[in-house]
């Protein structure tokens, strides 16, 4: 056998080796064993070590006994395993979980101090301990800062009191002991600490340098490309941060600004109080001038935002275009007027300039696109048409809520007579016959009487004020059984919700005759040329209910009108969406009023039995709820709480068509036009929603013939159209508590779907719970307030 | 007896004790002096004994009749005046050879002192000949060209091991801890460890149990341990039977415990270098729980990438818990993790002589296992390949070859190699499996391997 047989093959790894016993191969003896032509394996140890006796005796102990020998192992220092004072070193008792532990990746170490008092340490704690309480852990804590700002000299003493803020005494006391023991200290830090690695490289050598950092070699290159995608997420990342942050600050910059507000309306009020301007005539003369230059809360822009720059620029841009076309993209009603502007001008236009039709408020689109800039994503998004709105402000202190002529519209010339201004302010009118141009027999049917004279006007906020004038006649009047005058009523039924504009109601006040004694009033009434306001039946209102209770389509109309606006939120908006919406808004109006009349009726036949004077108890009522609401979205919500309640429901629809008795009854001649400014009473809560809703009076007569509907839900309503709400202004009146609160509510309704889209910060959406249950928390205390 | 003449270099016969309390005078080198008040103690390295066993002794163990004088060419690094450190520097090299006045071939004048394209920076901070530990790796890259004309370089920035003890210096010789107390155990350190310096001076070192934190008396561990609530290592645990769970901690994520860790390991690991951080490493902690919480037995840490088939860098038993079996238990612990990634694996190199040991104990009983299984297939003798072995136990091939050349069982046998199972072989075999109690259940690890290369490694 030559070597060179044996030499040629190697070992395969991949060829099988058969596997034998020795008892299988007697023969086995004869057999060389070969390991020649398998190189010999490196043991893997160091040469030196490998030779050390210890481990030879081992191997060859196991080579021979195929087993470790007790005599034959490794000698290695001894250990020993008998601290007896462990178990009171470590306290307690771990239990051992059921699943396998999992840490937090980034736990949530609460920071303790890494400084570890010693027993030199505790001596002097015991003794400060015997002026001042010091805890052992706050010592360390005092430790630990100035160890770890004492990286290359010692902090002096001045800067350990801006470190520390602690205790003159202690700290100082502290510190003298900390600058001693430091001086005695061995090491570098009186925490023991692994010593660092030096940038210059002097410590390359230092045994007791550890942890070097690997500064080469950084394997940088495969990653590169994942850096740059990592990277790019993290500026984003960034950017939507700061968004975030952005968005938070204006919010806690509104919510101040309306506190603020809050608090500046409670004191204008207070002053008022204390001045006895109940009738608002010292706010007017203060605040007419004020008035000239409407407060226009600026929509919150955010920094990173360029969409609304543009829009800015668009608008101003298409501004003198559109100043004329822009009537038709007004929407007869507002959500979103200045309330400073509204209130003020409301009484205005009652008191001196009764013959102007309400103002018309007009949602610009302005406001939409405010809406929708919080609510979308969408960078690229420019509304179809632009309103003019700000740019018109100087030049026409009414701004938005100018005069328009409406396509359509009949309009008559004023009355003189009304325009000379408020009752008391003109003695010579006094006389019946100005009563009787101006007022009209007015009827409740809780307790069922007439009242007497009676009109109705639009007060601030919308409510519809009744204006009790005495005459001679009251007596009489108050003895007339109300239902001598059903007959008429019934007639006219059909247009007894046909609340008239001012216009039209001048125009009917020639057609009355004049009547100084009784028997020609009632001969008037009779005749139907006096007209007379009296509550409808009930019997009426159920006919009315079911005829008109048809909360499925409301919803519908609510909720399609909710998904409009998120398609104006998510993407483009198209002109066609954009009138869908306002037809919308228009129907969803209509059914507010409906649905408002009748819950109104009730309360304001049963309370206008205690109008007992002028005027004075609506000032009232408006400073005590209307009034005190900062925004468009506040009168609504505070409307709809104030106008619900003593129906004893809110939310529910269903019932208050039973329960609520009727609306107005309107005594008018068919042939005669219709004289209701001055001479119709109708309830209070109709003209709260309608004006709280932003609609004007031009819009009414459109109503008059469209079947009534409720909504049925406050809730879907408030959120469906606050969207549209947006300008904030002051209104300097006085807020009952519950007032007071009902606004925080309702601007916080207002707020929810302006922010949530935005900011998409998730928990804001929980504010449209809570306002609701204070809602609903406050309407039994705020039926109180209902005055009028 | 004032031994004036006994220095350090000095060889002499020390005497010690031996495992069966016998005297035994062995050959030893002084190599360190201290004086204490009224004596001198001699630090004294056994010839042929493993460094753990060095130790202090007072002159009277000293055998001065048979003193020698260290040679002229003194193996033992001498004590330079400097701060010496494992990686000595360039400039410590020629400091040296100027203080020593030795004609050292090593000069820096050589060509590889040129500009690399790694720069002067990294030639200055260039490392030591022999930092290599695979002399045979090829010399591709500079490191082991340094190697090969004897210009140091700073230590390579994979692995975890050294093996080139040449130019271990004084410092890095001694023990410089005597005793460290951690949980219910005292420990006598087997080899020097980076502490810091002046804890150095404790007549015992006080770790935390849990999160292994160095404190330098019993007063501030007692302190310390009412703000320290681990009870366990501060990483995932991947596995749990019994009491035996491991513990997974990134090098990267969590970079105190992996130093306290490493800190105490390098006291009872010789090679064990702490020159770099512990980013690229992952540290598998293996516990033992009782009420008081999962107690440390040993650890075995691991490249999150290694481009040699490492499997281990470190794995250590603490010796409280040695000759046990939890060694063999973390062995196949770490190729349990091989083989869900996938991959064969090897122990990073040199081995110590209990690792050696260890792992050749665990290949043998792990290959025997595969081959006493194998069953006649159809009345053929059953056979198996290399790589069969190699992919079924995750064992890398050479690892397997060295053990079957080890245990004796690859043959030549009528023009093949064959593997011949001898009788004291299966007997010996059989005893030890019976022995073995502790075993790695895989139904009990919940581990999914991660491709660091996709992320940022440290």
């Amino acid at each position: 056998m030559s070597k060179l047989s044996f030499r040629a093959r190697a070992l395969d790894a991949a060829k099988p080796l058969p596997i034998y016993r020795s008892r299988d191969l007697p023969d086995l003896k004869d057999c060389v064993s070969i390991n020649r032509a398998v190189p010999q394996m490196p043991t893997g140890m160091e040469k030196e070590e490998e030779l050390e006796h210890h481990l030879q005796r081992a191997i060859s102990a196991q080579q021979v006994f195929r087993e470790k020998k007790e005599n034959m192992v490794i000698p290695v220092p001894e250990a020993e395993s008998n601290i007896t004072y462990y178990d009171r070193l470590y306290k307690g008792e771990l239990k051992v979980p059921k699943q396998l532990i999992h840490i937090q990746p980034l736990g949530l170490d609460n920071e303790q101090p890494d400084y570890d008092m010693d027993s030199e340490d505790e001596t002097l704690l015991n003794r400060l301990n015997r002026k001042m309480e010091i805890k052992p852990l706050q010592f360390e804590t005092m430790v630990d800062r100035l160890e770890k700002a004492s990286a290359n000299q010692l902090v002096s003493l001045p800067e350990a009191k801006l470190l520390l803020n602690e205790d003159d005494y202690l700290l100082k006391s502290v510190y003298d002991y900390w600058v001693r023991k430091r001086k005695n200290c061995r090491g570098p830090s009186l925490i023991p600490q692994i010593k660092q690695e030096k940038r210059d490289g002097s410590t390359n050598n230092d045994a007791y340098v550890a942890f070097r950092r690997r500064t080469e070699k950084m394997q940088t290159r495969k990653n590169r490309k994942n850096d740059e995608a990592s990277y790019e997420k993290m500026l984003k990342l960034r950017r939507e941060f700061s968004r975030t942050v952005t968005i938070l600050e204006m919010i806690k910059r509104r919510e101040k600004s309306k506190r603020e507000l809050l608090h500046l309306t409670l004191e204008v009020v207070e002053k008022r109080y204390l001045l006895g301007d109940f009738t608002g005539e010292v706010l007017n003369e203060v605040t007419v001038p004020l008035a000239e230059k409407p407060v226009y809360t600026a929509p919150v822009t955010l920094t990173n935002g360029n969409r609304h720059k543009a829009e800015l620029k668009t608008k101003m841009h298409k501004t003198g275009l559109m100043h004329q076309v822009s009537i038709k993209d007004e929407f007869p009603f507002d959500c979103v007027r200045p309330k400073k502007k509204y209130s003020k001008r409301d009484k205005l236009y009652t008191q001196r300039r009764p013959g102007r039709p309400p103002s018309q408020y007009t949602v610009n689109k302005a406001d939409i696109k405010q809406y929708d800039f919080h609510s979308s994503g969408e960078e690229d998004y420019t509304p179809p048409l632009s309103p003019p709105s700000e740019p018109d402000e100087e030049n026409d202190p009414d701004g938005l809520f100018a005069f328009r002529r409406k396509a359509g519209c009949q309009y008559l010339s004023p009355h003189m007579d009304q325009n000379l201004g408020v009752l008391w302010e003109h003695p010579e009118l006094a006389g019946m016959d100005a009563l009787r141009h101006r007022h009209s027999l007015t009827a409740l049917s809780l307790p069922s009487r007439l009242v007497g004279l009676g009109r109705r006007r639009m007060g601030r906020g919308g409510r519809v004020i009744l204006d009790r004038a005495s005459s001679g006649l009251d007596v009489v009047l108050k003895q007339l059984d109300p239902d001598a005058f059903a007959s008429p009523v019934s007639r006219t039924r059909d247009i007894n919700r046909l609340v008239a504009q001012r216009a039209s109601m001048s125009s009917g006040v020639s057609s009355a005759t004049a009547a100084s004694s009784f028997a020609e009033i009632l001969n008037n009434i009779q005749s139907l040329r006096w007209h007379c306001f009296r509550p409808r039946p009930a019997q009426h209102q159920v006919n009315e209910g079911s005829r008109m209770g048809k909360p499925s389509l409301d919803g519908r109309v609510t909720s399609s009108l909710l998904l409009n606006t998120k398609n104006n939120g998510s993407g483009g908006i198209t002109e066609e969406q954009y009138q869908d919406h306002q037809q919308q808004l228009a129907q969803m109006q209509k059914q507010q009023l409906a649905q408002l009349q009748q819950q109104a009726a009730t309360p304001c036949s049963k309370q206008s039995s205690l109008l007992e004077r002028h005027n004075i108890q609506i000032a009232c009522y408006s400073e005590c709820v209307s009034k005190t609401l900062d925004s468009a979205s506040a009168h609504f919500a505070a409307s709809a709480v104030v106008s619900a309640p003593p129906l004893g429901h809110v939310n529910n629809e269903n019932k208050p068509h039973k329960t609520s008795v009727n609306g107005v009854l309107h005594l008018s001649g068919t042939s005669r036009p219709p004289h209701s400014a001055t001479l119709s009473h109708s309830g209070a809560g109709i003209s709260g929603r309608v004006s709280s809703s932003g609609i004007g009076g031009p819009l009414l007569p459109t109503h008059s013939s469209s079947s009534l509907q409720s909504l049925p839900n406050h809730r879907n309503h408030v959120s469906a159209v606050s969207p549209a709400h947006h300008h904030h202004s002051a209104q300097p009146s006085a807020p009952s508590p519950s007032a007071l609160k009902l606004a925080t509510v309702a601007t916080t309704l207002d707020h929810v779907p302006k922010v949530t889209p935005a900011s998409t910060i998730s928990n804001l959406a929980r504010e449209n719970h809570e306002p609701e249950r204070l809602l609903n928390g406050i309407s039994e205390t705020t039926m109180a307030m209902e005055v009028t | 007896m004032a031994q004036v003449d006994v220095v350090e270099g000095c060889r002499l016969p020390v005497l010690r004790k031996n495992q069966e309390n016998e005297d035994e005078w062995p050959l030893a080198e002084i190599l360190s002096v201290k004086e204490i008040p009224g004596r001198k103690l001699y630090y004294v390295h056994y010839i042929d004994f493993n460094k753990r066993l060095d130790e202090w002794v007072t002159p009277d163990r000293l055998d001065m009749k048979k003193l020698q004088f260290p040679k002229k060419e003194a193996k033992t690094p001498t004590k330079n005046g400097l701060p010496g450190s494992r990686p000595s520097s360039p400039e410590r090299e020629v400091r040296k050879s100027l203080d020593l006045n030795l004609q050292t071939a090593t000069a820096p004048s050589r060509g590889k002192t040129l500009p690399t394209p790694n720069g002067t920076a990294r030639r200055l901070m260039a490392s030591q000949p022999g930092r290599k530990r695979k002399a045979n790796c090829g010399g591709t890259d500079e490191d082991s060209q340094d190697s090969s004309d004897g210009i140091p370089s700073a230590p390579r920035m994979t692995g975890s091991l050294v093996s080139d003890r040449s130019h271990d210096d004084i410092v890095t010789r001694m023990k410089n801890i005597d005793c460290i107390e951690l949980g219910r155990h005292r420990l006598k350190p087997w080899y020097f460890s980076p502490y810091p310096q002046e804890l150095t001076t404790l007549p015992v070192l006080y770790l935390c149990e849990f999160c292994l934190k160095y404190l330098k008396s019993l007063k501030c561990l007692q302190r310390h341990l009412t703000k320290c609530n681990l009870r366990h290592p501060p990483g995932n645990e991947i596995y749990r039977k019994g009491t035996i769970s491991f513990f997974e901690i990134d090098g990267r994520k969590n970079k105190t415990y992996s130093q306290n860790l490493c800190l105490l390991a390098k006291c009872f690991l010789d090679h064990k270098t702490l020159y770099y951080d512990t980013d690229p490493f992952l540290f598998y902690v293996m516990t033992e729980y009782d009420s008081k919480g999962f107690h440390i037995v040993g650890y075995f840490s691991k490249e999150k990438e290694s481009t040699e088939d490492y499997n281990v860098a470190c794995i250590l038993t603490l010796p409280p818990y040695q000759r046990r079996g939890y060694g063999k238990l973390l062995i196949e612990f770490s190729y349990e993790l091989s083989k869900v990634e996938g991959k064969t694996g090897t122990p990073e190199k040199p081995l110590s002589d209990l690792g050696l040991l260890s792992y050749r104990s665990y290949w043998s009983q792990t290959i025997l296992e595969i081959l006493m299984d194998l069953k006649p297939d159809n009345g053929e003798r059953p056979q198996i390949t290399i790589n069969e072995i190699s992919e079924i136990t995750s064992v890398k091939k050479e690892d397997v070859i060295s053990t079957l050349q080890y245990l004796n069982l690859i043959n030549y046998y009528k023009g093949q190699y064959i593997l011949t199972l001898s009788e004291d072989i299966v007997d010996g075999h059989e005893r030890a499996m019976q022995k073995r109690h502790l075993r790695i259940d895989p139904k009990c690890l919940h581990f999914t391997p991660k491709d660091w290369s996709k992320r940022g490694k440290w």
